[in-house]
């Protein structure tokens, strides 16, 4: 398992979706899930990286879990996800400090039909109020993006939260220019 | 002069002539060393000459509090004790919570020191002004828990049990029952002093500079611990036992002596399993939000720490939670080490090639603790034991105090913090873990020795320093060396930069490696056991020569010449210069 997410961590890196420190994934397995360690480098991921927790109840392995575990706990058991992909991708970052709205439509046809309007929500990184709003969110919606921090996207596997992430990305680099042309 | 954070005085106890004294402290001095480790080390390496006999009157004990001892800082409810070692010979300095430290403050003292023997048992009874040396013959062949009910009406009960007593090596002085300053044998430097026990109690608050400033301080220091994973997800949930699905996970937890790395079984040991299984009660030191210290209700039973299951459990090959538990309870009435006590016992199993039971397990504890039959051995500490029997290389030790509960070859941060260590095998001197296994501030790889000479150097400098204000260590998996700097500076209304108080510690640091040295320790004493060289677990053994380039990168990092040894330029910027003359 540790592969797939070396993979789509490497892609996140390498098409400058994120830095290799700012991010997270993971996968949910029954009432288990897989995350990626705090501290650790989205590009050089391996085996020793990747740590398994409940979903429902805490584990000694909660304090080198991502310190975004609280928020992923609570979309797994609020929504049908089973992958999520948190990163930095700095184009939703920059758009969602420009806008006061609570949400971005997109401006392009294939984000316009993929995602519809993309939710804009708030929250401390690892705090309870923000897993409660991206928890909330994603019920309906398959990526949010959190106020100037980052997009988290989800999906039945990786690569599906990854290709989710990538047109929240594309979207709000679209938006961006076609707002300033 | 008003005093801010600091008393301003010590007690000085001479056991062999009754004398007491009140001694005044010097603010110059308190500002080069803090208090609690730093003021003790300051104070046993003036005091003591080289080769003193830890076991007479002429060693000195030094019970120390810091600046921050007592004040509302969380976490500083803690205490020092510094003496030199009868297990290493090295000096020695542990740090321990429960209540003596903040109650020695409200006495108004930063700290005592004790000298000289007395001929018949004694305690030291003390409230406010009041100083008094009684008779304590009725309470000498008294375990921890009786002492401490007999003298607790009078305040915060410092003790040794019959481990103390009986001079054991590793016996600890037990502070209300269940914490403890252990390594190394402070109890048998207080055994050998016919001091059984100081009991103290007090009425005055310490000063604190600018309490609105400090308001502020203690707020980002909450903030940082309650943000922090380590401290309100671990810690706070299932104490140091927390540690062991995840030491057993990353292959570096101590098994059958150092032999093994992993266990099938050590989720019998864990933190959750400890939880499922019973109720429990938080049982904090004094002003700590964090609570690792636990007990098992209704009994009061003390939960082990980490290290105890680790030491006394896997590496000892019992994995049975009741008999440690057991063990644990028993170690800390006789007043003994829980991880010298369990590592003396591993290797006395591979020696003897004796596989343990719960029983046999529980019954040499008992022999330790009272010196009978092979106890009277054991109790000389695992390295003089292998020794004796003409296996030194069975012991796990290093400077002749047994290793924690980490595997080093699969932290090499902690393999080089091991062998620098100045009281011998320790993990706590640079807490690496946090770093290593937690990723906390920063995770870096574990098996890499890529930055860890600086890295071991910077962090042995800031927990010297940490201890001697004396804070908990835990607190540094949250918080950094800036807040404690920022809060030293609103209770005391000196200014501490975060350099300065590293410096603190490097200054520490330094006089320690001097006094080891005076005492004829080398850097031939820098080395961890063959095994960790020759044998391979789920983890590769360890390159020598890696090891020995990072060693001397080491005293590179500490500007030490290639035989470890403190240059005169490195000790004026830390204002000892004077001390120089010991090992030119
Ligand atoms: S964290 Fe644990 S050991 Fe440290 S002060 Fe708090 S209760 Fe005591």
């Amino acid at each position: 398992m540790w592969r797939e997410f070396d993979k789509f961590g490497k892609k996140l890196v390498q098409y400058g979706l994120t830095h290799s420190h700012f991010g997270n994934m993971s996968v949910r397995v029954g009432d288990k899930m897989f995350i990626t360690r705090s501290g650790s480098m989205l590009d050089e991921l391996d085996e020793n990286q990747i740590v398994e927790v409940h979903l429902h109840k805490p584990t000694s392995f909660d304090i080198i879990a991502s310190s975004e575990l609280i928020v992923h706990r609570e979309i797994y058991k609020n929504t049908s996800a089973l992958a999520i992909i948190h990163a930095h991708s700095p184009f939703a970052v920059i758009l969602s400090l420009l806008t006061d709205e609570k949400e971005i439509m997109p401006v392009d046809s294939e984000s316009i039909y993929f995602l519809h309007e993309i939710p804009i929500i708030t929250g401390k990184v690892g705090s309870a109020e923000l897993a409660h709003n991206a928890a909330d969110a994603l019920k309906d919606h398959k990526a949010v993006i959190i106020k100037g921090h980052g997009t988290i996207a989800v999906g039945k596997i990786l690569e599906e939260a990854y290709v989710n992430l990538c047109c929240v990305e594309h979207a709000c680099k679209v938006k961006y220019f076609m707002d300033r042309s | 002069m008003k005093w801010y954070g600091w008393a301003g005085k010590l007690v000085d106890i001479d056991l062999s002539h009754r004398r007491i004294q009140v001694i005044p402290l010097e603010l110059d001095m308190m500002r080069l060393y803090l208090g609690g480790r730093g003021l003790g080390v300051h104070l046993v390496y003036n005091e003591l000459t080289s080769r003193t006999d830890p076991l007479s009157g002429d060693n000195l004990l030094v019970f120390a509090a810091g600046p921050l001892t007592g004040t509302p800082v969380p976490t500083t409810g803690r205490f020092a004790c510094v003496s030199k070692s009868p297990l290493t010979g090295t000096i020695l300095d542990s740090n321990c919570g429960g209540r003596f430290g903040p109650y020695l403050k409200f006495a108004g003292y930063d700290a005592i020191v004790v000298r000289g023997a007395s001929r018949i048992p004694v305690y030291i009874r003390i409230a406010d002004d009041v100083v008094l040396i009684e008779d304590a013959r009725s309470l000498w062949g008294k375990n921890v828990r009786d002492t401490t009910t007999a003298l607790k009406g009078y305040g915060s009960v410092l003790c040794i049990g019959t481990a103390g007593e009986r001079l054991v090596r590793f016996a600890n002085i037990m502070n209300d029952n269940t914490s403890a300053l252990g390594r190394g044998g402070l109890g048998a430097v207080m055994g050998s002093k016919n001091l059984k026990a100081i009991v103290v109690n007090g009425s005055n608050r310490p000063n604190v500079y600018d309490a609105n400033l400090l308001q502020h301080r203690n707020a980002d220091i909450t903030r940082l611990l309650i943000a922090s994973p380590v401290s309100s997800k671990g810690l706070r949930v299932y104490g140091t036992p927390v540690l062991m699905n995840l030491i057993n996970y990353m292959k570096v937890l101590p098994i059958a002596n150092f032999r093994r790395s992993t266990s099938p079984h050590a989720y019998e040991l864990s933190g959750e399993r400890i939880h499922e299984r019973f109720g429990v009660k938080l049982t904090p030191c004094y002003g700590c939000p964090i609570a690792c210290k636990r007990e098992i209700k209704p009994s009061g039973v003390e939960v082990p720490e980490y290290e105890t299951l680790a030491i006394l459990g896997t590496s000892c090959e019992v994995t049975n939670l009741n008999a440690i538990i057991e063990a644990n309870h028993l170690c800390n009435d006789y007043g003994m080490d829980t991880i010298s006590c369990g590592a003396t016992i591993a290797c006395y199993a591979e020696l003897n090639n004796l596989q343990l039971d719960p029983e046999t397990l529980i019954s040499l504890v008992h022999k330790i603790g009272t010196r009978k039959d092979v106890g009277d051995e054991l109790a000389e500490g695992a390295h003089r034991y292998a020794k004796k029997m003409g296996h030194p290389e069975l012991s796990m030790d290093v400077k002749g105090l047994e290793l924690p509960g980490y595997d080093p070859r699969g932290v090499l941060g902690m393999a080089l913090g091991y062998a620098t260590s100045n009281r011998g095998g320790c993990h706590t001197r640079a807490y690496i873990v946090g770093m290593e296994i937690f990723g906390k501030p920063k995770l870096i790889h574990r098996l890499s020795w890529v930055g860890k000479p600086n890295l071991v150097a910077l962090l042995q400098n800031i927990f010297a320093a940490v201890d001697s204000t004396v804070m908990c260590k835990f607190a540094l998996f949250s918080v950094s060396e800036e807040e404690i700097a920022n809060a030293l500076s609103a209770v005391t209304g000196v200014d501490f930069t975060s350099e300065d108080f590293i410096q603190v510690g490097e200054r520490i640091w330094n006089l320690e490696r001097l006094f080891n040295l005076r005492e004829g320790f080398t850097k031939l004493d820098d080395m961890l056991p063959e095994r960790f060289f020759q044998e391979d677990t789920d983890v590769k053994r360890i390159s020598k020569s890696e090891f020995m380039s990072a060693l001397l990168e080491y005293y590179r990092a500490r500007d030490w010449t290639k035989d470890g040894i403190p240059t005169h330029d490195k000790l004026q910027t830390l204002s000892i210069a004077g001390e120089y003359s010991h090992v030119a």
